[in-house]
């Protein structure tokens, strides 16, 4: 064995070498069309479905008994759905993020994973869109927070971070949706033409829309393809920053800080490449796409990890600077609670999983370590969800006023909600990767020919 | 209809060139990757939505807290700009998506589910590897004269449809 084949070469294909436009579509469509084993698909969907069954109870449950059923009271009102709101439109922000952000930088290892990222970003915001609706408590009213002429001539709060969280995410997901559906066109259109079965013809050419890849098609689909790239990366960041101002604009000791709408977007991107990382690594071995997400994407996933958590490691510094620089006795009686109290573990094990052991990744030999990877890209998941308990729960332990001080106990009905929102992102998800192309196919087509789709 | 399939972007391109040179009408080509170049069009609408969007975000702000249901909150302004920013943002960037989308489907006519094109198999290869062109035309004549200029560039099959 030559040298050259001992040792990897340091930076690896996109695709790996000999694969064709042909192969590619045979295998990327053999899964939609049902040509594949879906055993793993199955084991995966079953427990997914289950945990969506145990979404529709809780739910249910709620809106016969209130929320009198979750732990959520003074002071902490806002409690597990807002933690699982910032945490869930994290994730989401994440996909956005990687399939326009890298888009416009051209990244030559974006396009096969940018499917699944975008695919991500739909089931993870509707799973945030879904908790703020829940919290507020009477959820038959929610559209009273849209602008609407009513009899009560009434107007929303528009000076409130949380209206504009509102329009944020109504904007974003509807936006995330035609970002995905339009790009997903051409593939849907190839489909319809690879499949057999007549019901398989019919969904794919009514789910195409009649897209034949006509020179006009093309050139309008490659006209409003870039500029909806470039309104959707801005609009991630402003997403999340808005997310972020629900918080900075409070007056409570830990929250009113300037600072907080780019920590969140820190926090938002980390926590998303973690999850595509945990997605895609399943996905490469189980559809057989190895050739098409190769070691390289793992790798390039990896670094944004590692620069994402440098990033978040910042933001905490800065957060520990500006309560000793400030010296003020409300936010440093807070901080002390969070960082020695008795639940002080939440604040270092956020400091553990979201700072220290990504650190490894700096390390070659453990970005290509695919356990490893796994293990790390769960941690991380795990930090940042424990980063805003921190956020949402330990910080308004200690308002100002000591006769407010509290504490909060979640029930059981705040745990199965979160477990049965991960249950339908991941019926979502598998669902989706099930009958939609993994990956964008007529992307990887200019990069097999040798042209970057991008440019 | 004439559809002619090539096995290469490059012939494909040649026998465009050939045919728009003896101008025989409009020549639409079917590929499974965007030929050169892109439309502006579309640009513009979603850049003009999009501003139109933003101001219309900030405009609704301005009336509800200004003029429709002014509240004194504190002794901060009616009228208070900075405020308004994230919302109107997020309103131009929701219309110019929305323009984008719902323009790619007028400008295309769009859903077309039938086209008399499907009839042909080997359009069924311009989403893999074929590359196609058609030339629709009802007059016999100008079939005829489109036909014999795409026998001569070999394609990979020549077609006549009904259209």
């Amino acid at each position: 064995m030559s040298a050259t084949t001992m040792r990897a070469p340091l930076i690896e294909d996109v695709v790996k070498p000999g694969e064709t436009v042909s192969s590619m579509t045979e295998q990327v469509c053999a899964v939609a069309l049902g040509e594949r084993n879906y055993l793993w698909w199955w084991i995966a969907l079953v427990p997914s479905a289950a945990l969506l069954g145990l979404m529709v109870v809780s739910v249910l449950w709620l809106f016969y008994q209130g929320i009198q059923v979750w732990g959520n009271d003074w002071p902490n009102v806002w409690g597990f759905p807002i933690i699982c709101y910032v945490w869930w439109i994290g994730i989401a922000s994440g996909g956005t993020f990687i399939s326009a952000f890298f888009f416009l930088t051209r990244a030559e290892w974006r396009t096969s994973i940018n499917r699944t990222a975008e695919t991500m970003t739909l089931f993870t915001a509707v799973c945030a869109g879904i908790y703020p609706i829940l919290h507020l408590g009477r959820p038959w009213f929610f559209y009273w927070l849209f602008p609407y002429p009513n009899t009560m001539t009434l107007w929303p709060n528009f000076k409130s971070p949380l209206m504009w969280d509102f329009i944020a995410i109504f904007a974003y997901i509807i936006s995330s949706v035609i970002f995905w559906y339009i790009g997903l066109l051409p593939d849907l259109a190839a489909l319809r033409d690879r499949a057999r079965s007549r019901y398989a013809q019919i969904a794919y050419g009514i789910a195409a829309l009649g897209f034949r890849g006509s020179g006009t098609q093309w050139r309008h689909f490659r006209g409003i393809y870039g500029v909806m790239a470039g309104i959707m990366a801005p609009m991630v960041c402003s997403v999340h920053s808005v997310v972020g101002l629900d918080f900075a604009g409070g007056q409570m000791p830990g929250w009113h800080a300037t600072d907080y709408p780019p920590f969140f977007v820190f926090g938002a991107v980390f926590s998303g490449f973690a999850t595509v990382l945990l997605l895609i690594i399943p996905i490469r071995h189980f559809w057989g796409l190895r050739a098409y997400i190769t070691q390289r994407h793992i790798d390039v996933l990896c670094r944004l990890t590692l620069t994402a958590s440098c990033c978040v490691a910042y933001a905490y510094l800065m957060e520990v600077f500006s309560v000793y620089y400030g010296q003020d006795p409300a936010e440093l009686r807070m901080f002390h609670a969070r960082v020695f109290g008795f639940d002080a573990s939440v604040y270092w094990a956020t400091i553990v999983l979201n700072c220290l052991i990504p650190q490894l990744y700096w390390f070659r030999t453990i970005r290509r370590n695919i356990p490893l990877v796994v293990l790390i890209s769960v941690g991380v998941v795990a930090g940042m969800w424990l980063e805003r308990y921190g956020i949402v729960i330990q910080v308004p332990h200690r308002p100002h006023l000591p006769s407010a001080w509290g504490y909060y106990h979640p029930t059981f009905w705040d745990w199965s909600l979160f477990a049965g929102t991960c249950g339908l992102f991941l019926t979502g998800f598998l669902l989706t990767i099930r009958f939609v192309p993994a990956l964008s196919m007529f992307e990887m087509r200019e990069v097999l020919t040798g042209r970057n789709p991008s440019s | 209809m004439i559809l002619g399939s090539f096995a290469s972007e490059k012939e494909l391109m040649r026998a465009v060139d050939a045919l728009r040179s003896k101008e025989l009408g409009p020549v639409e080509t079917y590929t499974p990757s965007p030929p050169e170049g892109e439309h502006f069009i579309l640009k513009l609408v979603m850049l003009i939505a999009g501003l139109l969007g933003t101001a219309a975000g900030f405009g609704m702000q301005a009336y509800a807290t200004g003029i429709s249901y002014p509240i004194d909150i504190g002794g901060r302004p009616n009228v208070f700009w900075p405020a308004y920013i994230p919302f109107a943002v997020e309103t131009g960037f929701l219309a110019a998506m929305l323009a984008g989308f719902i323009g790619f489907l007028i400008v295309n006519c769009l859903p077309t589910l039938y086209d008399p094109i499907d009839e042909s198999d080997s359009f069924r290869r311009a989403s893999l590897d074929a590359w196609l062109l058609a030339v629709r035309t009802g007059d016999p004549d100008r079939a005829q004269r489109v036909m014999d200029i795409l026998r001569r560039l070999e394609p990979v099959r020549l077609e006549e449809l009904a259209s």
